[in-house]
């Protein structure tokens, strides 16, 4: 009902396409449905013009009724409306059918060319935009640009009964046809100017609930502080006045949405009296030839009138919301992965796993090198473990590896075969990856191990499960591999998110490993699982580790120091702590306080 | 009225509405602004009857055109229409605003109930509710309740009136006349109810298969590195695929549904036998021309309410769900009482457990816990998630009772101590540290009001907060949240430090789980925590190694019960699970006494 106020929400967007190249992408789509669209035309036509016909066919009954007329012919003009009526219902029904169809087949046709897309792009892609705005491109976007295809059905119908109405009654009498037609400027003046106020009040309501909201999720979140120290009345006068501002507010919005019908429909209600006023000295003045019947349809013309003319104020920035959500697809769909396969799709059946960078060049971003003329070697078997500060490339080399950006210069070479050479689907099963926060889908602990390797088999996944520090992790769950790992593994706690990730690339079996180790801190009884379960995931394996943990990098067989793409020094534990220079320092920085002699110093009183 | 629930906080001068059943309270709501809803109502009942008259007065006037009977007829025939129709637009206007007001009040009115009611609730109360469940209820169910009295009763009572007035026109014109109408309602009223039963299931189905698709994919998106790592493309394609194909059947389902609404069909029999029977009546000499025009145009305004049906009907049934839920969390009753006769006295800090169990029905969470802990001890907790840990500490506080066995304090059973002296000697630093968005001088005098600046920032420099305040630009002024002013774990943590130095209690628990980057930090926290242990009774449940080590006892608990309790060096010797922790420092470990372990 309130379609006068709808698309109040359309923001300006850039255009990148054309209009013809827009429209040639659209009609694309609507091809394999051009029965259905066909059909959905006809219905459209036919029942606005029945529904014109309708008010015609009684103003011209009433016209025969001065005649005098038997009972046949009464139950003949009453069973034409009724057929005129229930023509225009099935024609409607029709429409409605298939076009629901029609819009949900594109719809899902747009979807699957999105997620396509979506899932082709490398990783630089998910850097730059964030993942909402992913979703809604594939969800929400499809859906605003099918909902145009609805509205556009919906408001030619609307427009075409207008316009029937109109031409015929020009045919009947043109003074009276303008007369109606005064009023159209008004109601589409007073239309827009409604939806310019309400575009203003409706930002400042969504404000002010906004500031509501922030401030009674503030007081339950804080309510434990809030309630030990008593200070619930100072919260409650707070809130007090942040309710009162948003009732004031939203008071105003409401009060614009609600005076806008009654208002247009008073002043069609000042074009009825005009009608029933001029309309009657027409059809008394013997010039002009217009039946009662006639002055009637006038009348009921003008209810039939306005209600169209009202939506036409609203659907063209609903129509650019819709077409904005078609570029924003289309752009989605059109947009190449930045990696530069070559075509050759090597397999390399029993990867070993030797990697060497040779003078690698990269950047995220143009301009903004991260590692520059990198070289490095890593052994088949070695564990690697990468320390630097923050920026200073580590993860970089780590994402190099897996292929999920593009390189500018060098090469990198798997087994001595170049990695733009791969077949890449391939090269990433014999790849395992354990990101920083552990990422858990919805399911159970079992589904989640199982990831990556969906034939594996119930005791497949039970023994990798035991093999993650003697499966003692398992007792901490309540179902064991059955529990539900809820929405991102919320059910579980940090630490046994890793446990769970570490058993999962332990069934992959992974002829490279790569670990960015997790910051945040797990009680020590389940850390020491996790180490332990680390140990046996690295053993017999490449693995590169972004490390965190003094134990990991305690015991990799070679440690790296980075330093904004550089490698300043290479070693072990031991050798690097000598040397005393780079290691020694970032050990006092971030690894001191994890040894077992600032656990074993008493305390600093 | 309801019966009165204990609450924490009340305000004295409240309007108390009526909890009994969701419409009841809906009503109790809108009742208590009764003048403006009986205006509103005689406003629309004005604004139907004009409409209505309007149409008689159509006729008449077309009467006056065929058949004069003064000079200026037509002339005052228009100016009534004009005049009547002026009225309905002005009289609805007024209706409008004032059901607006009425909407707009009663979600005020209620959030403030809400809000006054959560704030009155137990915090084992809070505990027990997710906050965004709660942010739901008082913002998404209150608007329900605002689009609930507009459009929503404002269409119910535009279905109705606009039913009932035309027809009371049809029959002063002619009784008889009503023969037609009266089946068209019969038949749409009862198709009405039959539809929604249809419809309902079905755009619940859309409505969950959209939201399976969305969350699918936000899945999808939020993993894409272990997908591609995992080369599982192929797999989430066909999840998808399926998903979005779910939502197409429904949603073309919901489009056949839609396409069988018969009221249409009804009405236009309805309209098409009316019109027969006018003219039947015409012929006859009972009616004419003016009064058919009357009647047809009365039966035009019947069209109005089959087209807001279903939308009104679904408005209102979503509305009291809301106001269930919100009523839901009002009368939801808090399980503790105050005690407020019971024992209150300064807290030494000696703290019981005598055969504690707790858990609900088949699920033990914590089994048999006997120990001591004397004043000013601290004791390490250590265990798996899951374990038990934090239920542990919040039995003494009270925030639960036991099932079993019995907590003491100072001799005192829990359950005999003034919940407000017990509570207010005992804090809290939890896991996830709050703090308001208001400064932080503010938010460490948070539970001391009165505090002066100079004890606020005493209590800052032995929380070893000190520094770090002030290397924000505006020292203790600044207001967190602002600004992009985020503050670390750490610093959090001895924001919340800090706090319990002012308020200073006898009986400290610390979840400690924050985690420091850097070595430096991890002395600054080290430092506060100890500082914090001296002179009370201490719990901490930490992932620090050396606070366990150096902790006069150390609790180990697996699944529910003590695995271990003693010190460092005795649980080195005793307990196999705590020994593990350490070898893998390398540490020199004592022979394990196998015999006593377990």
């Amino acid at each position: 009902m309130g379609f006068i106020m709808d698309g109040l929400d359309a923001e300006e967007y850039d255009r990148s396409y054309t209009d013809g190249e827009l429209v040639r992408r659209i009609v694309g789509y609507f091809k394999p449905q051009a029965g259905r669209m066909a059909v959905v035309a006809v219905a459209v036509l036919a029942a606005s013009a029945l529904n014109t016909a309708i008010p015609i066919y009684i103003s011209s009954s009433l016209d025969q009724l001065t005649e005098t007329i038997g009972t046949n012919q009464l139950i003949q003009i009453a069973i034409g409306l009724i057929v005129l009526g229930a023509l225009g219902y099935v024609f409607n029904a029709i429409r409605q059918w298939v076009s629901a169809a029609t819009v949900g087949n594109v719809t899902l046709k747009l979807r699957e060319d999105t997620f396509d897309a979506v899932l082709k792009r490398d990783l630089s892609f998910y850097d730059s935009i964030p993942s909402g705005k992913i979703v809604s491109r594939v969800t929400s976007d499809t859906q605003a640009f099918s909902a145009v295809v609805n509205l556009t059905s919906e408001l030619m119908s609307q427009l075409l009964l207008v316009f029937l109405l109109l031409g015929y009654l020009f045919f009947v009498n043109v003074q009276l046809t303008l007369l109606t037609l005064a009023l159209a400027p008004f109601i589409v003046i007073v239309a827009l100017g409604f939806r310019k106020i309400a575009r203003d009040t409706v930002t400042q309501s969504r404000r002010v609930n906004a500031e509501v909201n922030k401030h009674i999720q503030e007081t339950i979140s804080g309510i434990r502080v809030a309630k030990t120290f008593r200070q619930e009345g100072a919260v409650y006068d707070d809130f007090l006045n942040v309710n009162e501002q948003s009732y004031g507010i939203n008071l105003r919005t409401g009060y614009t949405f609600s005076s806008i019908f009654p208002i247009l429909n008073t002043i069609a209600g000042i074009g009825t009296a005009a009608l029933v006023y001029f309309g009657g000295l027409a059809v008394r003045n013997p010039v002009v030839s217009l039946t009662a019947g006639e002055w009637y349809l006038f009348i009921q013309g003008i209810a039939l009138f306005w209600f169209p003319l009202t939506s036409i104020a609203s659907f063209w920035s609903q129509f650019q919301l819709g077409l904005a959500a078609g570029e924003r697809m289309f752009a989605l769909i059109d947009a190449e992965t930045k990696l530069e396969q070559t075509d050759d799709h090597i397999s390399i059946p029993e990867m070993k796993g030797a990697i060497s960078f040779k003078n690698v060049d990269f950047s995220y971003v143009d301009g903004e090198t991260v590692l520059e003329s990198f070289t490095l070697d890593i052994a088949a078997g070695e564990t690697l473990a990468l320390v630097g500060h923050t920026g200073s490339g580590k993860s970089s080399i780590g994402k190099l590896i897996s292929r999920f950006y593009e390189f500018q210069d060098g090469t990198i070479t798997v087994d001595d075969v170049d990695i733009r050479t791969l077949d890449l689907h391939d090269y990433h099963r014999q790849l395992g990856i354990v990101t920083q926060t552990p990422f858990m889908f919805d399911g159970t602990v079992a589904d989640n191990i199982r990831y990556g390797t969906e034939d594996a088999t119930d005791e497949d996944v039970e023994r990798v499960a035991n093999m993650i520090a003697n499966g003692d992790w398992l007792r901490s769950l309540q179902q064991g591999l059955e529990t539900q790992v809820g929405e991102r593994g919320a059910s579980l706690s940090m630490g046994q998110r890793q446990l769970v990730v570490l058993a999962r690339v332990l069934l992959q079996n992974p002829s490279i490993f790569i670990l960015d180790e997790a910051t945040a801190s797990v009680d020590p009884l389940t850390e020491t699982l996790i180490q332990e379960g680390l140990d046996t995931v690295l053993e017999n394996r490449t693995s590169l580790v972004i490390a965190h943990r003094l134990s990991t990098i305690k015991n990799a067989d070679r440690i790296i120091v980075l330093d904004n793409g550089q490698i300043l020094e290479e070693g072990t534990h031991d050798e690097l702590m000598a040397q005393q220079r780079h290691y020694a320092h970032l050990y006092d920085t971030y690894f001191r306080h994890q040894s077992l002699d600032y656990i074993e110093s008493s305390p600093i009183a | 009225m309801a019966t009165q629930n204990q609450s924490e906080f009340s305000v004295e001068s409240a309007y108390v509405y009526d909890h009994r059943s969701p419409v009841r309270w809906i009503f109790s709501h809108v009742w208590r602004y009764k003048g403006l809803f009986l205006f509103a109502i005689l406003m629309y009942m004005v604004a139907w009857t004009s409409f209505g008259g309007a149409r008689v007065l159509i006729g008449q006037a077309a009467e006056e055109i065929i058949n004069p009977t003064a000079a200026n007829g037509l002339m005052i025939a228009s100016l009534s229409v004009l005049g009547i129709l002026i009225l309905d637009g002005i009289s609805a206007l007024m209706g409008s605003l004032s059901i607006e007001t009425i909407a707009q009040r009663l979600s005020r009115d209620s959030r403030e109930e809400l809000y006054i009611s959560l704030l009155g609730k137990s915090q084992t109360f809070h505990d027990q509710q997710r906050v965004g469940d709660i942010m739901a209820r008082s913002t998404d169910d209150v608007q329900q309740l605002n689009v609930m009295i507009n459009p929503g009763l404002l269409f119910i009572s535009e279905i109705i009136l606009g039913m009932i007035v035309p027809m009371t026109y049809i029959a002063t014109i002619d009784w008889r006349l009503l023969l037609v109408p009266i089946i068209f309602v019969f038949f749409y009223a009862g198709f009405i109810g039959y539809y929604r039963r249809m419809l309902n299931p079905v755009i619940g189905t859309q409505r969950y298969s959209f939201g399976q698709m969305n969350a699918g994919l936000e899945e999808t998106i939020s993993g894409i590195e272990i997908v591609k790592a995992s080369a599982s493309e192929k797999f989430e394609r066909k999840k998808f695929y399926e998903a979005a194909k779910k939502y197409r059947d429904s949603f073309a389902k919901q489009g056949r549904v839609e396409a069988r609404y018969l009221p249409t069909l009804f009405y236009a029999f309805a309209l098409g036998l009316t019109f027969l029977h006018c003219m039947y009546l015409y012929n006859i000499s009972a009616l004419n021309i003016g009064q058919i025009i009357a009647v047809m145009g009365l039966v035009g305004a019947m069209r109005f309410p089959i087209f807001i049906s279903i939308f009104a009907f679904s408005l209102v049934e979503l509305g009291l769900a809301g106001a269930n839920r919100i009523l839901e969390l009002i009368n939801s009753e808090a399980e503790l009482d105050e005690n407020l006769a019971g024992h209150t006295a300064s807290v030494r800090g000696d703290i019981t457990f005598e055969n504690v169990s707790f858990g609900y029905d088949e699920s033990p969470i914590l089994q048999d816990l006997s120990f001591t802990i004397n004043s000013g001890e601290t004791v390490a907790i250590v265990g798996q998630t899951g374990s038990g840990k934090s239920t542990l500490t919040e039995l003494i506080n009270r925030t639960y009772d036991v099932t079993q066995g019995r907590i003491l304090i100072d001799g005192v059973d829990v359950r005999d101590w003034n919940l407000n002296a017990l509570r207010s000697q005992i804090s809290r630093i939890e896991q996830d540290i709050f703090l308001f968005s208001r400064t932080l001088a503010e938010n460490i005098a948070f539970g001391a009001p009165n505090a002066t600046q100079d004890e606020i920032e005493q209590a800052a420099k032995e929380a070893q907060a000190h520094n770090f305040i002030l290397s924000f630009n505006e020292g203790y002024e600044t207001t967190v949240g602002e600004r992009g002013v985020t503050l670390s774990g750490g610093q959090r943590q001895r924001i919340a430090l800090a706090r319990a130095f002012l308020s200073d209690p006898r009986i400290l628990i610390l979840d400690d789980s924050t985690s420091a980057i850097d070595s430096a930090t991890e002395d600054d926290i080290q430092k506060a925590i100890q500082r914090a242990q001296k002179g009370r009774t201490t719990l901490l449940i930490t992932h620090r190694l050396s606070q366990i080590r150096w902790a006069d006892h150390i609790l180990v608990i697996d699944d529910g019960r003590i695995a271990a309790y003693g010190n460092h060096d005795e649980l080195l010797r005793k307990s196999d699970l705590y020994r593990r922790i350490f070898a893998r420092y390398d540490a020199e470990l004592p022979p394990l006494e196998t015999a006593q372990a377990q």
